[in-house]
Formats: structure tokens, C-alpha cells, sequence
């Protein structure tokens, strides 16, 4: 039997009486707060604690039947389980503001990665990886049944402006993975040419996770909004 | 197919606190908390404010990764989606809603720079856990304060003369539970609430306070033994 039996979260191994003695020096505080370890009856409270968070169904053992001991340490737990459902359903605090406060302040210290240059007749205008990163990505969650996990632009060895670029996507299976990653690739070249004027020579792609339902395309009004 | 994780789909489930409708302006501002991957129709879901974000629809490890990457927008949802039951957890830990606000906010900062190292041994949900307990834990061990009595009601008097309404004594159990726990050992605190209030298995409560499963039990057996001592009016 569990002693956590009441959460639907549980599942977890039972609470065998020995693992729960902890040992006397550490005890010795909730000793103080909550009396003695073992009930005048002579069990350990934690014996009468699994009593009552056996399961459904379990008999109950003849001494907890009539122990008035081990009675009133079950009431004490029960107690505590009511006023902690009562606790867990309370509404959570808003964390709208707070969440507005947390962003605005990452934003403040964006991470920009290399610099890379991009493919203009002078070779002298950069862009920041990550912002060119969150263009592509945004590109691929405008394929239906595609979504950008990573996304790495690599400069081709030996050149100053060509890049290749890295891709991890997730994507669904209701057409052949081939067709969907072609699509993919448009998708991102497109965006790499026409949106960043960023020369890009291959896209290396890695599927490696599943998206359950066919997604329908993100709304391509705010992809390169970052710019 | 390392994202779809049916425990995190669990826990997201057992974590949704909150009852009836939410209010309808959450439903463009807080995705609501659940797996990315399920079934839900991703139109209009490159949500967030100004419609710039990435798609809320992503799970937490695909957001993570993203953010790992520099990608503000995607972290922009994580900390819209763990916000509320963060500072819940920092305000049960540290008894004080400005407090705990500042503690959210700087484990999320602290987030945004590791994210790189971060390497998803654990879920991002506890990983933040394991960060905002830990800041929690430090500011206790810094400053160890008295119990902020103006901060949470009086119990009401367990009178024998009365019989106030259900509701009502509902109310001052839970008051007092929330008054018994500011006076456990943070340590135990920390345990309990991960645990009763969080839902958190022992496994994973074992890595968002460093130490082993076996001492979260023993943690765990203490702060019940203290708490239902301090709930014995309530029996």
C-alpha cells in the first residue's frame, strides 16, 4: 500500500514500514512537534498510517478495527489529506505579470550567436544567427504537418557567406515523410534567399519526433517579423 | 519520438489546478497547459502576444531546444506556461507573494542563460522546479524570517460552542495547513508541498531538491507528522 494512494499522480511503490523510520536524531524534531513515534497501542504511527491508505478493498487488520490509537492517527491524517485537497484546488496565483516581466527581460538579453554575413554584392551586412535562426524555423512551421525544434546555419568551409543549414523537425505522418521534408526544404530556401538574402547551399534535415495530428500552416504574416 | 512522454502528459493533467471556464482572456495569452503534441488544430497558433511567438503548440522539449538556440519567442511560452504554477510553489515555500514573484522571475533568468547547457535529463517543468526551489531555499537560508503572521488569516478558533458552516471551516483548515507549513523546516516544507501540492513523484522530487529518494520519504514522513499535529482541530 501506498502512502500517497490518494493522488492520481501516484503509482509509485509501496512505503515499506522500515524506510519510513527515519532515524531517531532526525526524528527527533517531529517527535517534539508530534509526540512519540510509536502509539501507546505499541505500533509505529506510520503502521497505522498504511492502514488507512490501503486500498480500496483491503481488509483491515483486527487491531486497527479497535484501536483507538490507531484510530485517532488515521483521523489525523485524513485531517491533513482534506485540508491539502482543499489547498491543491485553490486557484493559482496569476502569473500574467509576472510572465510579461520575465519576458521583456530575456528579450532585453537575446543571445545572438556568430554573425553571418549575407550574400549582398559587398559582403559587408550581417545578421545574427539566432535571428536568422527564428526566420527559418518560423518557415518550417508554415509547412501543415512540420514544426522546427533546431535550426544551425554553418558556414561552408573555405567561404565567407555560404551557409548550410542544420534542421531537427518534428512532423506528422499523414503524408510520405520524403514529400513532407521536400516541402521543408522550399520552405526554408525560400526564406533564406528571398527573405534574408542569406546564401544558402543544402539543408540538412532530421526528423526525430512525431507530431500526432496534421497541423495546418502558421499564419506566414509574422514570419521574418524579427528582422 | 523522444517528446512524446506520457508522464509529462500525466503530470500536465493532474497539474490543471484550475476549475470551470478560464476567463476568456487566456485563451490568447496562456496556452493552455498540456503536451504539445496532442490533437489540438495549430491555426492560429503561432500564438503569444502580437502573434509574433513561436507555436504554442509545441511541447516543452521541442520549446526547449529552440530557446536553447536563442529563440526568445519560444521561451516566451515556456515562461507564459510555468508562470502560475511556479509562483504557486514559491509562495507556498516562501509565504510572501513578492517574495516568490522575485524568485520566479530570477530562475527563469537564470534559465535563459543556462538553456545551453541544459541537456534534458530531466523535463523542463523540473528543471524550473528544481531552479525556483533552490532560489527559494537560498533566500530562507539567508535571511531566516519569522513566520509573516499578517500575510495569511487567523484560524478560526476551534469553538466548541459553534458549528460555523462547512464552507467556512474548510476555509480555516486550509489556513491553518498554510500557517503549519511556513513553520516546518523549509527542507520538509519543500518535500510536502512538491508532493501533496505538486503531485510530484518521489523520483522526481529526489532531483529537484538534490538528494536521494530515500531521504524524501523520510523528509516527507516528518512534515506530515508535523502537519498533522498542527491539523489536530480539524479532525
Amino acid at each position: 500500500m501506498a502512502l500517497d494512494d490518494p493522488h492520481r499522480s501516484s503509482g509509485d511503490r509501496p512505503e515499506p514500514v522500515d524506510t519510513m523510520k527515519a532515524p531517531a536524531s532526525v526524528l527527533h524534531e517531529a517527535e517534539l512537534r508530534a509526540g512519540p513515534e510509536i502509539l501507546p497501542c505499541g505500533r509505529p504511527v506510520s503502521r497505522a498510517w498504511e492502514q488507512a491508505r490501503r486500498p480500496a478493498g483491503t481488509p483491515v487488520d483486527p487491531h486497527t478495527g479497535t484501536c483507538t490509537w490507531c484510530r485517532q492517527a488515521v483521523e489525523g491524517l485524513t485531517a491533513l489529506d482534506r485540508a491539502a485537497r482543499a489547498l491543491r484546488t485553490e486557484e493559482q496565483p496569476d502569473g500574467r505579470t509576472l510572465a510579461q516581466r520575465v519576458v521583456d527581460a530575456v528579450r532585453a538579453e537575446t543571445r545572438l550567436g556568430a554573425m553571418l554575413l549575407l550574400d549582398d554584392p559587398d559582403q559587408d551586412l550581417h545578421i545574427a544567427e539566432s535571428a536568422a535562426a527564428k526566420v527559418l524555423r518560423r518557415a518550417v512551421d508554415t509547412v501543415p504537418g512540420a514544426r522546427a525544434i533546431s535550426c544551425r546555419l554553418v558556414l561552408v568551409r573555405g567561404s565567407r557567406a555560404v551557409h548550410t543549414v542544420a534542421l531537427t523537425i518534428a512532423a506528422a505522418l499523414d503524408q510520405p515523410l520524403p514529400e513532407r521534408a521536400e516541402e521543408v526544404r522550399g520552405a526554408v530556401l525560400h526564406a533564406a534567399h528571398r527573405g534574408l538574402g542569406l546564401r544558402v547551399t543544402a539543408v540538412d534535415l532530421t526528423i526525430n519526433a512525431v507530431l500526432e495530428a496534421p497541423r495546418a500552416t502558421v499564419d506566414e504574416r509574422s514570419t521574418g517579423g524579427d528582422l | 519520438m523522444r517528446y512524446r512522454e506520457d508522464r509529462s502528459r500525466r503530470k500536465w493533467a493532474a497539474m490543471r489546478n484550475r476549475p470551470g471556464p478560464p476567463p476568456p482572456y487566456e485563451a490568447e495569452f496562456r496556452p493552455a497547459p498540456r503536451p504539445a503534441t496532442g490533437s489540438t488544430a495549430a491555426r492560429g497558433a503561432a500564438g503569444g502576444p502580437g502573434g509574433s511567438g513561436a507555436p504554442d503548440d509545441l511541447n516543452d522539449g521541442m520549446l526547449a531546444v529552440r530557446a536553447s538556440e536563442g529563440d526568445d519567442d519560444a521561451f516566451a511560452v515556456l515562461v507564459r506556461r510555468h508562470s502560475s504554477r511556479l509562483l504557486a510553489l514559491a509562495q507556498h515555500l516562501l509565504g510572501d507573494r513578492a517574495d516568490a514573484e522575485d524568485a520566479v522571475q530570477e530562475a527563469f533568468l537564470s534559465a535563459w542563460r543556462r538553456l545551453p547547457e541544459f541537456h534534458h535529463a530531466a523535463s523542463f517543468g523540473t528543471w524550473m522546479y528544481r531552479i525556483v526551489t533552490n532560489r527559494c531555499l537560498n533566500v530562507l537560508r539567508r535571511s531566516p524570517r519569522p513566520l509573516p503572521l499578517d500575510a495569511l488569516p487567523e484560524p478560526a478558533a476551534a469553538d466548541a460552542g459553534s458549528s460555523p458552516p462547512r464552507v467556512c471551516e474548510g476555509d480555516a483548515a486550509t489556513a491553518a495547513l498554510k500557517r503549519a507549513l511556513l513553520e516546518l523546516d523549509p527542507e520538509l516544507r519543500a518535500c510536502w508541498v512538491l508532493r501533496e501540492l505538486h503531485e510530484l513523484h518521489y523520483e522526481e522530487i529526489a532531483h529537484v531538491l538534490g538528494t536521494s529518494e530515500q531521504t524524501v520519504r523520510g523528509r516527507l514522513y516528518r512534515a506530515r507528522r508535523a502537519l498533522t499535529e498542527a491539523m489536530r482541530p480539524w479532525r
